[in-house]
């Protein structure tokens, strides 16, 4: 059974009377542990497929199978209870609590799950802020890093409750290409190492370069669904 | 909880100005509160002070038929034997002085212009300790050398055209209700707090009021004094206790504490007490739109943050709490200002007070004081203040806490 599976999704947005369609109709199957990156032009609804499988939206028709069960007829509390337990984001504007420190930022999902003793919190924190590179940085503020340094902590924040679904959108729009292939290589290392499962929108043809797979989502539709051989296919 | 209301906190400092503008409408409104309340609890406690000072006394007692018929002030219900009931009073604790007083009816007359008058016969002696009334002579108090000496209150002189040193006729009944009109010397006037006192009174010696009004040392009324050292639920306890007492002793006798005396002016301190919390409700609902409008701005500045939160697993009533915790601390710290700017006010007002005199046309205001007027410190209403700042505050933010906790999470994170 895939892990998760969309069957004839159709995602419409109103503006005024008029119906905008995002997506015209998208099945697919997602495998735990893929590397999976959605590429398509502006409006070909890559961030509405990632919004959906993250259960922060729902489609206007078709079904989101999570583990076989159906996401679009959960309850708000239900959907953020699902969020909560396996579902992770990167955002491309990193999106980190500007009051918080790098350690709190990290810590907050693990808060939030409510799962963990402050002793465990403290370790799990250390570790991922380790792999991430930002150990010397941990007490500093978001306002303090540079823009490579601030998407790692929301890589670290996003990876550190070992989730099975990481949805990234754009995460390596606001980095040079130097500091995208590091961040990559971090997610690539935890998509190896605990098989987390990973999915990319982006126009980075470098994210692209590394996925194990990439569909390409043109006016709401699925135009291509390429699995690659091997993870770092050149 | 702690990380909600960790970030609630940093979010607080670091709007500074907003917070402080936001926390300064509340403070404002509770030290004025404070500073109200302090100075009307001043007001109530001079009034009260002036009113048992100058006419109630703390106990008044009159035979029983004297106080059914005390409108027309009537020579013929007197007390029988005063100095017994007098002597037993003053043998009893936390009592001051006990004087009698008679009342009576009469006319002055400068041989143009007549003015009706409520006479009040003195003992010389014994009435000092019970009214206080030396502080507020123009002139001299009885000195008992002359044969017809008379006090006046000062707005009635002003309107004989007389003054201290100066004759005046007196007419009125005697006890065997004959007319008689002799001539007084006016060794004093009195310009008290009290306006009825100043303009429709006039004092006279019971040395003299045997003479005038073949009295024969009747007295009508007794008034007693009781110690006004404790603070006022204690004196007004004392004083019930007392009044029982001789109530117990001399059943003939009809005893009234100040607080009967005065019901409807206590009346009128309720009412300034309703007022005050008017005023107080109206300067905090202000102090709620300035919160409510913080937290909102708070919000709206947010909603990204909002939308990241949401998205991470945190519930619709976390998000509730997150900006409750900044309306909490908003308004804790709104109502701490508050209490120590208005205790800081407050102290002033009841170390130095306010000088009533300063203040031009006061005098002919009506208000029955003058001099200076002190706050009163009021521990429960303080308490009071910061609790209501704090649910004000609390109250306020609940609104744009929910409008954050409703928002879409894709809205939220797509707000630019």
């Amino acid at each position: 059974m895939p892990l998760l599976e969309l069957q004839g999704v159709i995602k419409n947005y109103m503006k005024g009377e008029q119906i905008i369609p995002a997506l015209r109709g998208v099945d697919l199957s997602i495998e735990k542990g893929d590397f999976l990156s959605i590429v398509g032009p502006s409006g070909s609804g890559k961030s509405t497929l990632l919004n959906i499988i993250g259960c922060i939206d729902t489609p206007t028709e078709g079904k989101v199978l999570y583990n076989g069960d159906d996401l679009t007829i959960l309850s708000d509390k239900e959907k953020t209870f699902y969020r909560k337990e396996n579902i992770s984001f990167i955002f491309q504007s990193f999106n980190l609590i500007p009051v918080l420190t790098v350690r709190e930022n990290v810590e907050l999902p693990l808060i939030i799950e409510k799962k963990f003793s402050k002793t465990e919190i403290f370790e799990k924190v250390t570790k991922i802020i380790e792999i991430v590179g930002l150990e010397d940085m941990a007490e500093r503020f978001p306002r303090e890093l540079s823009g490579g340094q601030e998407q790692r902590v929301a890589i670290a924040r996003a990876l550190v409750k070992n989730p099975l679904v990481v949805l990234a959108d754009e995460p390596t729009a606001n980095l040079d290409s130097e500091m995208s292939e590091d961040i990559i290589s971090v997610m690539q290392k935890m998509n190896e190492e605990i098989h987390t499962t990973f999915i990319f929108s982006t126009h980075d043809p470098l994210v692209q370069k590394h996925a194990k797979r990439v569909i390409i989502l043109r006016d709401g539709m699925i135009a291509s669904d390429e699995r690659k051989n091997h993870g770092n296919a050149q | 909880m702690e990380t909600l209301s960790k970030i609630a906190w940093r979010n607080v400092r670091r709007n500074k100005r907003r917070t402080f503008l936001s926390a300064l409408v509340i403070s404002v409104g509770l030290s004025i509160y404070i500073m109200m309340n302090s100075v009307m609890t001043g007001m109530d406690r001079a009034n009260i002070d002036s009113l048992i000072e100058l006419s109630t006394s703390s106990i008044k007692i009159s035979t029983k038929q004297y106080a059914e018929d005390k409108e027309s002030l009537p020579l013929k219900y007197g007390i029988p034997n005063p100095d017994e009931v007098i002597a037993y009073i003053q043998d009893q604790e936390h009592v001051v002085g006990a004087t009698p007083r008679t009342h009576f009816l009469g006319q002055l007359s400068n041989w143009e212009d007549t003015m009706p008058i409520i006479g009040q016969v003195v003992d010389i002696e014994k009435d000092r300790k019970v009214f206080n009334l030396d502080k507020y002579i123009i002139g001299e108090y009885f000195t008992g050398t002359e044969e017809n000496e008379i006090m006046l209150g000062k707005d009635l002189a002003d309107e004989m055209g007389v003054g201290a040193g100066e004759y005046i006729t007196l007419y009125a009944l005697t006890k065997y209700e004959s007319r008689n009109a002799d001539e007084f010397y006016i060794v004093g006037l009195l310009n008290t707090t009290d306006p009825s006192i100043n303009l429709n009174t006039a004092l006279i010696s019971y040395q003299t009021a045997n003479n005038f009004l073949d009295l024969e040392n009747l007295v009508t009324e007794i008034d007693v004094a009781v110690d006004r050292r404790v603070n006022y639920s204690q004196f007004t306890k004392d004083v019930n206790e007392l009044a029982q007492k001789i109530e117990l002793e001399f059943p003939a006798l009809q005893v009234i504490t100040f607080e009967e005396l005065a019901s409807a002016f206590l009346g009128i301190t309720e009412q300034k007490k309703a007022f005050g919390s008017i005023i107080m409700l109206i300067i905090l609902a202000i102090a709620a739109v300035g919160i409510f409008n913080s937290v909102l701005m708070s919000v709206y500045e947010r909603i990204r943050e909002i939308g990241v939160l949401r998205a991470q697993g945190l519930k619709r009533k976390e998000i509730v709490t997150l900006f409750i915790w900044e309306g909490f601390f908003i308004g804790f710290l709104g109502s701490v200002m508050g209490v120590v700017l208005g205790c800081g006010a407050n102290l002033y007002l009841v170390i130095k007070g306010i000088p009533l005199d300063k203040f031009v046309g006061f005098q002919n205001s009506g208000i029955p004081y003058w001099g200076t007027l002190y706050g009163e410190w009021n521990v429960g209403t303080i308490i009071f203040a910061f609790c209501f700042g704090l649910i004000v505050a609390l109250a306020a933010s609940y609104l744009p806490s929910r409008i954050a906790s409703k928002m879409e999470v894709t809205k939220a994170l797509r707000f630019v």
